[in-house]
């Protein structure tokens, strides 16, 4: 569904290309994660996603055919974004958020068609927020706000679904929440792509794991395949350990006291 | 015993040129003074002035009045009855390296705060600098004898002004109607200006058998709206040619009645624009334009 | 925003337009301003009205009109409520265009608002280049900064150009920077509301797109909007209603910053909800800041761009405090 393939890009003028060679793929029905430490290149990803930066080398793919030979629009329609942090100027009600998702599918004074209203009933449902449609946006927490803006991302009918540090501002609460909505629309069929550090969390959840270390991939595979900790460890430039958590069966990341311990 | 016997012959005549001598340059130092100008600085001149910048319109014109044309050395950019003087720019807050380029031995300017500056300086440079502030008839006499006084022939500035005083009276002496013509003087137009007690206009427009629309207030060019001059209904406009033409355009001004029944009347802006030797002139042709209008 | 809202909205416009052509120097009863606009009435009370008041309250109101629409769309732009065409330098240039015509001697009333638009799109182009050579391509931040600065650089163009003027007419000039209606004549009023409803019908068309582009950057990209693209025509569009008010009206600051706040603590959401409110609140406030220029300090008349902000600045200040207190 989403695939690169020896992606290399940089930012303008910056000495050392952000990413470099990158090549995995998402595909639809499984969750994939990109993790890696500050810097390494994650949201940079994303945002060529967006579109926002053109790649210097290599290719991006989306459902068969190169990114760049599709319209924004056309990307839309098939692929939602959800950024890591939004925080919109004006409140509006998050029914008339959640609709904006479905900007791609109208003209410029296209009303809301029927399609559109069930699209965003669905997506408010399967977020969970059909509780908080009247509400105002500014008047939302933190978890709430997370799902809304899921809904919206979802109401745009992709395919894919990527999410650049979704839980990144959530207690333990939401961000399991989050993490298990995200799966089970994994299992539903979409392809979800996700960018964060819980590298936990991931372990649990995600059926692909790609670790990114200064623009590279250092890792690529099954939690097991890439939760080791040597390799963890050189990527982190931190003593680590790497567990198995006998409650949940998933490898688990233990930090240790580092170099300035007692 | 007397000094001149105590020292002898040669000695004596020593001492009566030194004496001779120390008067002349106590006299150049100094000079006589002249007048206490509008800056309340009192200014001496020891010699006729021979190179003399005017920055001020109205006393460019009483020099030439008075026989000084040649004396002129420098006028200001807008003064443009001497244009075969040179021009040193603007009048107010004037360019001092410009006027001393010209190596004038007096500078007059208008009095205004905007001045002092350059009276300071132009004084700091050795240069005698007189301010006036011309803004109404009486200015007129003040002015020109001073001037007059300045190039060594006072009797003609004095002469001058008395004939521009004359003509003036005469002309107030004219018979008059029963009540004077209620006139607005369109000055400008955005913004709307016109002319109040403190300006020679009104003063001429009295003489000449009128009255301001807006001699309420004390401004020589007080800012005032239109649906004010609709309210307090003048019997006549009086414009310049520009200013008519502002007034024909604009929908707003039919509102007024002497608009709407065709008293707008043009006055020569050439005439009327400075409080100089001409006010004489310029209080007939207001006369002459009043005169020809029937007011209802 | 709800139905009942906007019937008070238009309400309190036609309001304002009758109170503005009865009321001034000549104080007229309601009865016959409304004869006198139908051609009724006696001489000098048409005249008043229509001849003088009317193109006056109807340069106002799309005046007004114009600063309120295009401060919404900017503050949608630049998802800040601080926009506004004075604040970000798009007026100054507009100023700096419509002086440089004046002196080009192109002063007819259908010239006059394209050359305050060229200035005005010279603006938003050093807006846009000052942003992204400062590194941020539409970031809304460097935006406003940047705006801040070709302000300033604006008004010291104007301040050269009156510096080398004729004595006489810096005055002038002075006065059409402060912003004034005395220029209502109807071919004025023409034309400034020709441009206005351009801008205003441009804006309402990418209403939708603005939403978008409110949502933050990313957001916005992510939902297949050309973020440059629509920035730069709103910015156009924003800038072509500013110069028209330019043109029309000299300089008149903090309606596009006040009125876009009003219609939103109205209720108005969205980009089409609150430029329509505030187009109706827009010119509302002129009309009445007008009325209380050309009264309040009888017989002179206060310079229009000075009653807006004696209003537009406590009201500010005080928004400023409710959502600081949030």
């Amino acid at each position: 569904m989403i695939r690169a393939e020896s992606l290399g890009l940089r930012y303008p003028g910056a000495a050392r290309p952000a990413l470099e060679g990158v090549s995995f793929s998402a595909e639809a029905g499984r969750l994939t994660a990109i993790v890696g430490p500050n810097g390494s290149g994650k949201s940079t990803f994303v945002r060529a996603l967006l579109g926002r930066l053109a790649p210097e080398h290599g290719a991006l793919w989306l459902a068969g055919l190169p990114l760049a030979a599709r319209s924004r629009r056309d990307v839309a329609r098939l692929l939602a974004v959800v950024p890591q942090r939004e925080a919109p100027a004006f409140p509006t009600t998050v029914r008339d958020f959640i609709a904006l998702g479905r900007y791609p599918h109208g003209g410029a004074f296209a009303g809301t068609t029927a399609e559109d209203r069930a699209a965003v009933a669905t997506a408010a449902a399967r977020a969970d927020v059909e509780a908080l449609l009247g509400r105002a946006t500014d008047e939302l927490s933190g978890g709430e706000w997370q799902r809304v803006r899921v809904a919206r991302a979802l109401a745009q009918g992709g395919r894919a679904l990527v999410l650049d540090e979704p839980t990144a501002f959530l207690d333990v609460a939401h961000e399991m929440a989050c993490f298990e909505l995200l799966d089970a629309l994994a299992r539903e069929g979409m392809c979800v792509l996700l960018v964060s550090h819980q590298l936990n969390l991931v372990a649990r959840f995600a059926d692909h794991i790609v670790l990114l270390h200064e623009g590279r991939v250092a890792a690529s595979g099954a939690p097991d395949e890439v939760m080791r900790g040597d390799v963890l460890e050189r990527v982190y430039q931190w003593p680590l350990v790497v567990t198995r958590d006998p409650a949940v069966g998933a490898p688990v990341l233990v930090p240790l006291r580092g170099r300035g311990a007692r | 015993m007397p000094l001149h016997r105590r020292l002898g012959g040669g000695p004596l005549l020593l001492a009566v040129c030194a004496l001779a001598v120390a008067c002349t340059s106590t006299a150049s130092d100094q000079g006589t003074p002249l007048v206490v100008d509008d800056f309340g600085d009192t200014v001496r001149l020891a010699a006729p002035a021979t190179r003399i910048v005017s920055l001020n319109p109205v006393t460019t014109e009483v020099l030439i009045a008075i026989g000084a044309r040649e004396r002129l050395v420098g006028r200001t950019h807008w003064d443009l009855g001497a244009a075969e003087v040179p021009d040193v720019g603007d009048g107010m807050q004037p360019n001092v390296e410009a006027i001393l380029a010209q190596r004038p031995d007096l500078v007059v300017l208008y009095e205004s705060p905007a001045n002092r500056g350059a009276v300071e300086r132009l004084r700091a440079a050795g240069i005698t600098t007189i301010a006036f502030r011309t803004d109404r008839v009486a200015d007129l006499a003040r002015v020109a004898p001073v001037l007059g006084a300045a190039v060594g022939d006072r009797p003609a500035g004095i002469t001058v002004a008395a004939a521009v005083r004359a003509t003036i009276d005469s002309v107030a002496a004219l018979p008059r109607r029963e009540r004077p013509v209620r006139a607005f003087w369109h000055i400008w137009d955005a913004p709307l200006l016109t002319i109040g007690r403190g300006s020679y206009l009104t003063e001429l427009l009295e003489a000449a058998g009128g009255r301001s629309l807006f001699d309420d207030l004390a401004a020589p060019s007080p800012q005032v709206t239109l649906e004010e001059i609709v309210r307090r209904d003048p019997d006549v406009i009086l414009a310049g040619p520009a200013g008519a033409e502002a007034i024909r355009r604009h929908p707003g001004w039919a509102a007024v009645r002497a608009v709407r029944e065709g008293r707008v009347l043009v006055v020569d802006t050439a005439l009327v624009g400075r409080p100089g030797v001409r006010m004489g002139e310029a209080a007939a042709h207001l006369r002459r334009l009043l005169d020809d209008v029937r007011v209802p | 925003m709800r139905r009942p809202v906007w019937i008070l909205l238009v309400a309190v416009a036609l309001a304002a337009m009758t109170l503005a052509l009865a009321a001034g120097a000549v104080p007229l009863p309601v009865g016959e301003v409304w004869r006198a606009l139908f051609g009724g009435g006696d001489v000098t009370t048409g005249a008043i009205v229509r001849g003088l008041r009317l193109p006056r309250v109807l340069l106002g109101f799309v005046v007004g009109t114009g600063l309120a629409a295009s401060g919404a769309a900017l503050q949608s732009t630049l998802r800040n409520a601080l926009a506004e065409p004075y604040l970000l330098g798009v007026s100054g240039g507009a100023a700096v265009g419509a002086v440089l015509s004046v002196v080009l001697g192109l002063t007819a009333p259908a010239l006059l608002p394209l050359s305050a638009f060229v200035g005005a799109a010279g603006a938003v182009v050093l807006v846009l280049g000052v942003a992204r050579a400062a590194g941020g391509r539409a970031d809304p931040r460097m935006l406003l900064m940047a705006g801040v600065v070709v302000g300033a650089f604006c008004t010291a163009a104007i301040m050269v150009a009156l510096a080398t003027a004729p004595e006489g007419t810096v005055r002038g000039a002075l006065w059409w920077m402060m912003g004034s209606l005395g220029d209502a004549r109807w071919s004025v009023v023409l034309w400034v509301s020709a441009y206005v409803l351009v801008g205003g019908a441009l804006l309402l068309w990418w209403g939708r797109d603005l939403d978008v582009l409110a949502l933050g950057e990313e957001a916005a990209a992510s939902l297949g909007l050309d973020v440059e693209r629509t920035t730069r025509r709103v910015f156009l569009a924003a800038s072509l209603l500013a110069a028209a008010t330019v043109a029309g009206a000299g300089l008149i600051g903090f309606v596009g910053l006040v009125v876009p706040a009003i219609a939103r603590a109205l209720g108005a959401r969205g980009a089409r909800a609150t430029i329509g409110a505030a187009a109706w609140l827009g010119g509302t406030l002129v009309v009445l800041a007008d009325l209380v220029a050309r009264t309040a300090l009888r017989p002179a008349e206060l310079p229009l761009g000075a009653v807006t902000a004696l209003v537009g600045v406590p009201f500010f200040l005080w928004r400023l405090r409710a959502a600081a207190a949030r």
